[in-house]
């Protein structure tokens, strides 16, 4: 409103634009995924749907409002697994949203339009390592932010007993070298390689298993520390983890000792599942719930892409030396100076950003008044990101 | 808003307004100019005779606190930083309400100008029960009557107020308020009246008054940006040539509200909205009780009235120099 004395912007020499990617640590501790809030089938900060397609985990029981949504779980088959089959449990529904995420992150391949299928390593085409049974974990856009970063993702999952799933006991059962608590990383994954760039979801990168210690050196695999396949990919830009279900395909069939092989009790009747039995005769939830159980901790980087625009904002020095602050004068006198010969000074503290109608578009405040005077010129680096 | 962490290195806290977002969304933002200021800044905090010495003159200053950006954009920035070409300048002029010409300035009651909605609460307001003077009031939408007159100067005694003060300070520093803007809420009222340039705004040789300020409405009424609820005109400066007659005449404060050398004079008289204009009669309107009050004895003239205050806004264009003054909406009730 007020008459101002503006200084016009020169788009050649005043303004410029950058881009610059922020990256937030996203740690996930396992208690928060299963346990802290309940027990299996009464856990608060678990929602599952009527339809049962998948089930939604939160940081705090889902009916507060200070709940924040941080990922969806579901798993899959594809039609040809040996999985399905219609005595399976929820069967169509299994095949339904594996078809579901194919289509979304891979697309679909041939003059038929047949949905690609899921494959542990980066050339999805070759129908070589093909995951046809899968978890599938859906980071929230509140987490992932425009996506994950590359070569940050790591996830520890337990490979044991449903009742000791991180103890060692299960080691020999696993095949594991390094305990029955697995590390699953897209290590071979970074900004500059590492990545399909083919499919329709983005790019995806490999998830390998991880063996040895910090201090010997890790090296990454498959399930096996002889294979080169991974056991699942990770979607940057979606921000979504595919699990193959192999992954726990070492583990023994359900025996009634505790302890030993069993990939999942079901709450009701304590029945024990192996992951096999998981995936055909549970619901969708409750091998969602089996894995939830087994999962120790997921860390990764977010990315969130800031494209500013940089107003240099000068004042020359001979501009703004004076005020139209009505403190700035006592009886029409400035009240800076003593003798006309004294030079003006005057404060700023805000910078108004304006359009062609003098209408004011943004505003950028000091965190201390700054002097300017006749001797000074001063640069204000204005930065509006978007 | 909070205030700004000032313990370390200085930032900047930017931050698109309101408007900005908007615009944004309606596809047409596009910043091409900037202003500074400085509305946190209370330079009576300036110690000239700081017992340290200069360095600590603004030492106050420097440690005000500032608040985090807004995002309304009206509040943005209310008084900007001003460049003028001369770094000598000891004085900047400043308006003022005229109250003491004879030619029908209005006076202030309590600090208020009170604006007569209609005839028969200018009758009333007349009353000696009630102002007792049509000085003290203004008529909906005349041209003819009492207006509000300002004027653009220098209010010191420092300087003489001739001719000659009047051009090397003001004129030869463009310091004199050619045009007006005049801003009004245009909920309560919805036009303005301007000077016309045959006024005039003088005294004679012998100090006489020779005042003659004429309203015409005015036609270049806008909504202003970034206000909200607000329009504003322009009005245009009358040269103000009333001088210090230094042997004998009447004084020039007889004249003029100013001290010191005088720039440029405005008037203003406003109309108020259809619907604030009805008489006792007729039907009250809704603002009165929305944004007023209702049946009010302000006078104790056994009548009551109901009325709305309203801030109107005249700022110099060359100056930067703005005075704010309440206007009282005020309707006969019974």
């Amino acid at each position: 409103m007020p008459t101002l004395n503006y200084e016009s912007i020169n788009t050649n020499t005043d303004v410029t634009t950058t881009r610059t990617l922020l990256h937030e640590s996203i740690p996930l501790t396992g208690a928060i995924v299963s346990g802290t809030y309940g027990q299996e089938t009464s856990e608060e900060n678990i929602k599952n749907y009527t339809h049962g397609m998948f089930q939604s985990v939160y940081d705090y029981p889902y009916l507060s409002s200070s709940a924040n949504h941080i990922f969806d779980i579901t798993m899959g088959y594809h039609s040809s697994s040996p999985f399905s089959s219609s005595a399976s449990e929820q069967n169509a529904k299994k095949i339904n949203l594996y078809t579901e995420f194919a289509q979304v992150l891979l697309g679909y391949t041939g003059s038929d339009n047949i949905v690609e299928i899921f494959e542990s390593d980066l050339d999805f085409g070759d129908n070589n390592n093909q995951m046809k049974s899968c978890y599938f974990v859906n980071f929230s856009r509140l987490l992932t932010k425009d996506q994950v970063k590359k070569g940050s993702f790591s996830m520890t999952i337990g490979t044991g007993s449903w009742l000791g799933p991180f103890d060692l006991q299960a080691v020999a059962a696993n095949g594991s070298t390094s305990g029955s608590a697995i590390v699953i990383t897209d290590a071979s994954s970074s900004e500059v390689g590492g990545t399909n760039t083919k499919g329709n979801g983005g790019e995806y990168a490999v998830l390998y298993r991880r063996y040895g210690t910090e201090a010997a050196g890790y090296t990454y695999s498959g399930i096996g520390a002889a294979n080169e396949n991974g056991v699942g990919v990770i979607f940057y830009q979606a921000g979504i983890v595919v699990l193959t279900s192999s992954i726990w395909d070492r583990m023994g069939p359900p025996i009634k000792a505790i302890g030993q092989g069993t990939f999942y009790r079901r709450h009701e009747g304590h029945l024990k599942q192996s992951i096999s039995g998981a995936f055909t005769g549970s619901s969708i939830s409750g091998a969602c719930d089996a894995l939830r159980h087994r999962i120790a901790n997921i860390s990764f980087n977010n990315t969130t892409e800031i494209n500013s625009t940089i107003y240099f904002c000068r004042a020359a020095h001979n501009k703004f030396n004076y005020s139209s602050n009505p403190t700035y004068i006592s009886g029409s006198k400035i009240r800076v100076k003593n003798v006309s010969s004294d030079s003006p000074i005057s404060y700023i503290t805000t910078i108004g950003l304006y359009n062609a109608s003098n209408e004011l578009l943004a505003v950028a405040k000091l965190s201390e008044p700054i002097k300017k005077d006749p001797t000074t010129e001063l640069t204000l680096r204005v930065r509006l990101d978007y | 808003m909070a205030f700004l962490d000032n313990s370390g290195d200085i930032i900047l806290d930017a931050v698109l307004t309101d408007l900005g977002r908007r615009r944004m969304a309606q596809g047409n933002f596009k910043i091409i100019k900037y202003a500074f200021g400085d509305d946190e800044i209370d330079y009576s905090l300036y110690n000239l005779n700081h017992a340290s010495g200069s360095a600590y003159y603004d030492i106050e200053i420097l440690q005000t606190p500032l608040f985090e950006a807004f995002a309304y954009s009206s509040i943005g920035i209310t008084y900007g930083l001003a460049s003028y070409a001369r770094n000598d300048l000891l004085y900047i002029p400043e308006i003022k309400l005229n109250q003491v010409t004879n030619d029908q300035a209005v006076l202030t009651s309590n600090g208020l100008v009170y604006l007569a909605v209609n005839a028969e609460t200018a009758t009333a307001l007349k009353g000696a029960d009630a102002l007792g003077s049509a000085a003290y009031y203004l008529e909906n939408g005349s041209t003819s009557g009492y207006s509000m007159i300002f004027e653009s100067g220098l209010d010191t005694t420092d300087l003489n107020a001739d001719a000659a003060n009047r051009t090397s300070y003001l004129v030869a520093n463009n310091l004199v308020d050619s045009t007006y803007n005049v801003y009004f809420d245009n909920r309560f009222i919805s036009n303005a009246a301007t000077p016309t340039r045959t006024s005039r705004f003088t005294n004679d040789s012998s100090g006489n008054d020779k005042v003659s300020v004429r309203l015409k409405s005015s036609t270049a009424t806008s909504r202003a940006t970034g206000m909200t609820n607000t329009s504003v005109t322009t009005a245009i400066g009358i040269n103000n040539t009333v001088y210090n007659i230094t042997v004998g005449g009447a004084s020039d404060t007889d004249v003029s509200a100013l001290k010191g050398p005088r720039g440029s004079a405005t008037a203003a008289n406003f109309t108020v909205v259809t619907g604030l204009d009805t008489d006792s009669s007729g039907t009250q309107d809704s603002k009165f009780s929305l944004y007023g009050k209702t049946g009010q004895d302000l006078f104790g003239d056994s009548k009551t009235y109901d009325y709305i205050e309203t801030e109107v806004i005249i700022e110099g264009l060359n100056t930067g120099a703005r005075i704010q003054q309440t206007v009282r909406l005020t309707r006969r009730a019974s």
